[in-house]
């Protein structure tokens, strides 16, 4: 139920606007590639994307077409188109808004701007059954072929044994031979500078995530997740690269003049869990009492939260399958829970705010373990809440900045208490 | 008592089986799916013992799992909070749907006794590749289970394992054979205990009941009630109550597609000169849950399953936020309607809530069959 106004998000940093731009030209380019003829790949976000960007493939996200439907309010209307083809409202609102995307007779105007149909489905089960489910949809919908990369849970932390690594590069390879089959023909000279830019991508993100950490912070979450673009579909790419070495000069350029988001901060906080993308302004509304969202944990979600050292161009598609398997995502929760705990500590976080997501099957389990694991390690607080940051239906306004209202005058007295 | 009234009892009331396995001085392992092989913790002179919920409300549970978490999931952790499976020396669970992967992250972190371990399984079935993972990752497991139990598995062991599971799994067929009669020698209810009974009881008492049971069930008189054929499938199914519901409108439930029945017994493992080899192969290469690529294999197993029991009608069962199971529904009900069987989906929260509105749908569909 939608009980008040969204809003856009505010957003600080030239950076950002070009990026947002870049987004626009990324799909464009997209449906160009449609329009000569060359076949469309539709994809997950946590599929390494180098292999695309290596063999020139055309690709759509599944994760974020919904997330540019949703900034327009519009999420609603296309998990509605999804429920009447037969899906229950229980399943993942980002992969049913996609489905009714791709299920719509006649494209909204706003959709338009963004569709390419697809000819071929290159799909994983990588993080959730909805990733692994989802694209069936449309693989029956379209009558395209798809090829299906298994990749298995990390058990084991940061080191992969070299038998999954294999199980999973030795996939990245029948994926690239399958693309092969429609004229994405592999360079391997390409594969491997695809590489070498995802590594130095990944290298830029930490830096400025370096300069994030200052006090007062030099951007916010609204620019952060603009910013995640790059890192989620531009890996293995010299553009993507260069967006950040900019956003970089940028943001040092802030945090050595000490300018900051607001100018006194009283809070910082983390976002953990899926914002609103229907009403990004929500992450705007703690400002009010002097409180900042620094980060929000979506912004690592596909790439960013591992070292980098790990990819070795040399060894491309050993490399990818790495860094895929270490993916905070991937489950179990321990790499996730421990990446949580250390942003809480290096931002210096003053308390999370964790969201229920009711149709996701991933996060929301693991919100008490993470409460649990940054009160014992950090000693900062958590408040869980619902909120379902994809279907505006679920939205209601009024709980939710209540429940902000509250954590916010909690955290102040106890503050103000020292 | 009849043999089936005694396996529903240790069924539902295994403490004495339990107690008597630990007078020996034996190790029990409880497991969730059917994806981990019960051969391995056998040979390693262990009680396999699977995990089942119960239809009691859940009380400590929803303080560590979110309400949209799997129900029958945040059951099972319930009872590991209440002690229900203090009892267990070990737990092993698979790579199969989201929440049995967050139940190992919230077992090792609140439960932590017993030891908790997870077999990561592909997802990706018959796939060469993912089969050679499979063999890797089995030897890992293979060794852990010597080390928890302290004994060493020999491939004589292991084989000997196999060959009584297979026996079990054989008799479990020849039973539901006799569900292809019109009408069947056993009702829906009838054969979900008896599977559920089968998976619990240690395979050397059970082969022993079920082919009493068999000899029993060939003795009876075929019932003189005849009614729309149907076949269930879906998410997993712990407790008859659905399926009686189904009997008591006037449908025959005929055969089931469930990880609590037909999927945990209709292939045998397969002969083979290494036996862990043996078991990864059966085990990537038998019939699918929704968890697991590709369902286009999956729908093959449910339509050999449907000609053969000869069903007019399926009822695909949906636990609540059971996922897998939600996204493959609408398109296996296409699937059914392209060749003529009509399909029902229900989605249900596993203590069954509403029964009178799944009775009055459940009874439209009967009727309309």
């Amino acid at each position: 139920m939608v009980t008040g106004a969204t809003a856009p998000g505010k957003k600080s940093l030239q950076t950002t606007l070009e990026i947002s731009r870049a987004v626009k030209a990324y799909y464009g380019g997209v449906q160009a590639a449609k329009q000569e003829g060359k076949p469309i790949v539709w994809s997950y976000g946590l599929i390494p994307r180098e292999i695309f960007h290596a063999v020139g493939a055309p690709v759509i996200y599944l994760e974020h077409l919904p997330l540019l439907i949703s900034t327009k309010q519009l999420s609603g209307h296309y998990c509605e188109i999804a429920e009447e083809e037969g899906f229950s409202r229980d399943v993942c609102a980002f992969h049913r808004c996609f489905i009714g995307c791709a299920a719509e007779e006649e494209k909204h105007p706003y959709l338009a701007k963004f569709w390419a149909p697809p000819d071929l489905i290159v799909a994983s089960n990588l993080p959730c059954m909805s990733e692994s489910k989802s694209f069936l949809y449309a693989a029956n919908h379209f009558n395209c072929p798809y090829f299906f990369i298994d990749a298995p849970i990390n058990i084991w932390g940061k080191e992969i044994p070299d038998y999954a690594v294999e199980y999973y590069a030795g996939q990245l390879g029948e994926a690239l031979d399958f693309l092969g089959g429609y004229g994405y023909r592999l360079d391997w000279a390409k594969l491997k500078e695809a590489v070498a830019l995802s590594r130095r991508l990944v290298y830029l993100w930490q830096e400025i995530d370096g300069y994030r950490k200052a006090i007062p912070a030099p951007m916010g979450v609204v620019d952060g997740l603009t910013c995640a673009f790059p890192l989620i579909q531009l890996p293995g790419t010299k553009f993507g690269v260069e967006l950040y070495e900019r956003l970089r000069d940028e943001i040092k350029e802030r945090v050595e003049n000490k300018i900051g988001v607001l100018e006194e901060e009283k809070l910082r906080l983390l976002w953990m869990g899926v914002p609103p993308f229907y009403n990004v302004g929500l992450l705007n509304y703690p400002e009010q009492y002097g409180a900042i969202v620094v980060k929000s944990f979506v912004e690592y979600l596909a790439g960013g939260a591992f070292d980098p050292a790990i990819m070795d161009p040399e060894k491309p598609l050993e490399s990818l399958a790495t860094k895929a398997l270490v993916d905070i995502v991937n489950p179990t929760y321990k790499n996730m829970i421990d990446f949580d705990v250390q942003i809480a500590k290096d931002f210096s976080i003053d308390g999370q705010i964790a969201l229920v997501k009711r149709s996701c099957g991933l996060i929301p389990a693991a919100l008490r373990l993470v409460k649990d694991a940054v009160y014992q390690e950090v000693g900062i607080p958590t408040t869980i809440f619902d909120l379902d940051g994809m279907d505006l239906r679920e939205y209601d306004d009024a709980a939710t900045k209540a429940n902000i209202d509250a954590f916010i005058e909690t955290l102040l007295a106890s503050k103000r208490r020292g | 008592m009849n043999t089936i009234d005694t396996m529903r009892d240790t069924l539902h009331n295994p403490e004495q089986l339990v107690a008597d396995w630990k007078a020996q001085g034996k190790k029990i392992v409880g497991y969730r799916c059917i994806y981990v092989p019960e051969e391995i913790i056998w040979a390693a002179g262990m009680w396999p013992y699977p995990i089942f919920g119960t239809p009691e409300a859940i009380t400590q549970a929803d303080s560590y799992f979110q309400p949209c978490t799997c129900e029958f999931i945040r059951n099972i952790f319930d009872h590991a909070l209440d002690g229900k499976f203090n009892f267990l020396d070990g737990l092993v669970l698979c790579n199969t749907c989201d929440a049995v992967r967050h139940l190992y992250d919230m077992w090792i972190t609140y439960i932590k006794v017993p030891d908790c371990h997870i077999i990561n399984n592909p997802q990706k079935m018959y796939d060469e590749s993912g089969y050679k993972y499979y063999c890797v990752e089995l030897k890992r497991f293979k060794s852990e289970m010597e080390n928890l139990s302290g004994n060493g598995i020999s491939d004589e062991s292991l084989q000997s394992a196999i060959n009584l599971h297979n026996q079990t799994r054989g008799l479990l067929k020849e039973l539901y054979s006799l569900r292809k009669k019109d009408p069947p020698l056993i009702s829906g209810g009838e054969a979900l205990d008896i599977v559920m009974a089968s998976m619990l009881m240690p395979k050397d008492k059970c082969n022993q009941q079920l082919q009493q049971l068999i000899a029993e069930v060939k003795t009876r008189e075929s019932p003189k009630t005849r009614g729309p054929r149907i076949l269930i499938t879906g998410s997993i199914i712990d407790d008859p109550t659905l399926i009686q519901l189904v009997e008591e409108v006037g449908g025959v439930v005929v055969a089931d597609d469930l990880c609590t029945t037909t999927k945990y017994f209709w292939q045998e493992v397969g002969q083979n000169k290494d036996p862990l080899d043996a078991l990864s192969r059966y085990n990537t290469e038998r019939c699918l849950c929704s968890c697991m690529h590709p369902p286009e294999r999956r729908f093959d197993y449910l339509w050999e399953l449907i000609e053969e029991f000869g069903a007019n009608g399926v009822i695909y069962f949906n636990l609540k936020y059971c996922h897998p199971f939600l996204y493959e529904a609408a398109l296996f009900r296409e699937k059914l309607a392209a060749k003529d069987i009509p399909t029902l989906i229900l989605e249900v929260d596993h203590s069954l809530s509403g029964l009178g509105q799944l009775r009055t749908r459940i009874q439209a569909f009967i009727e309309m069959l």
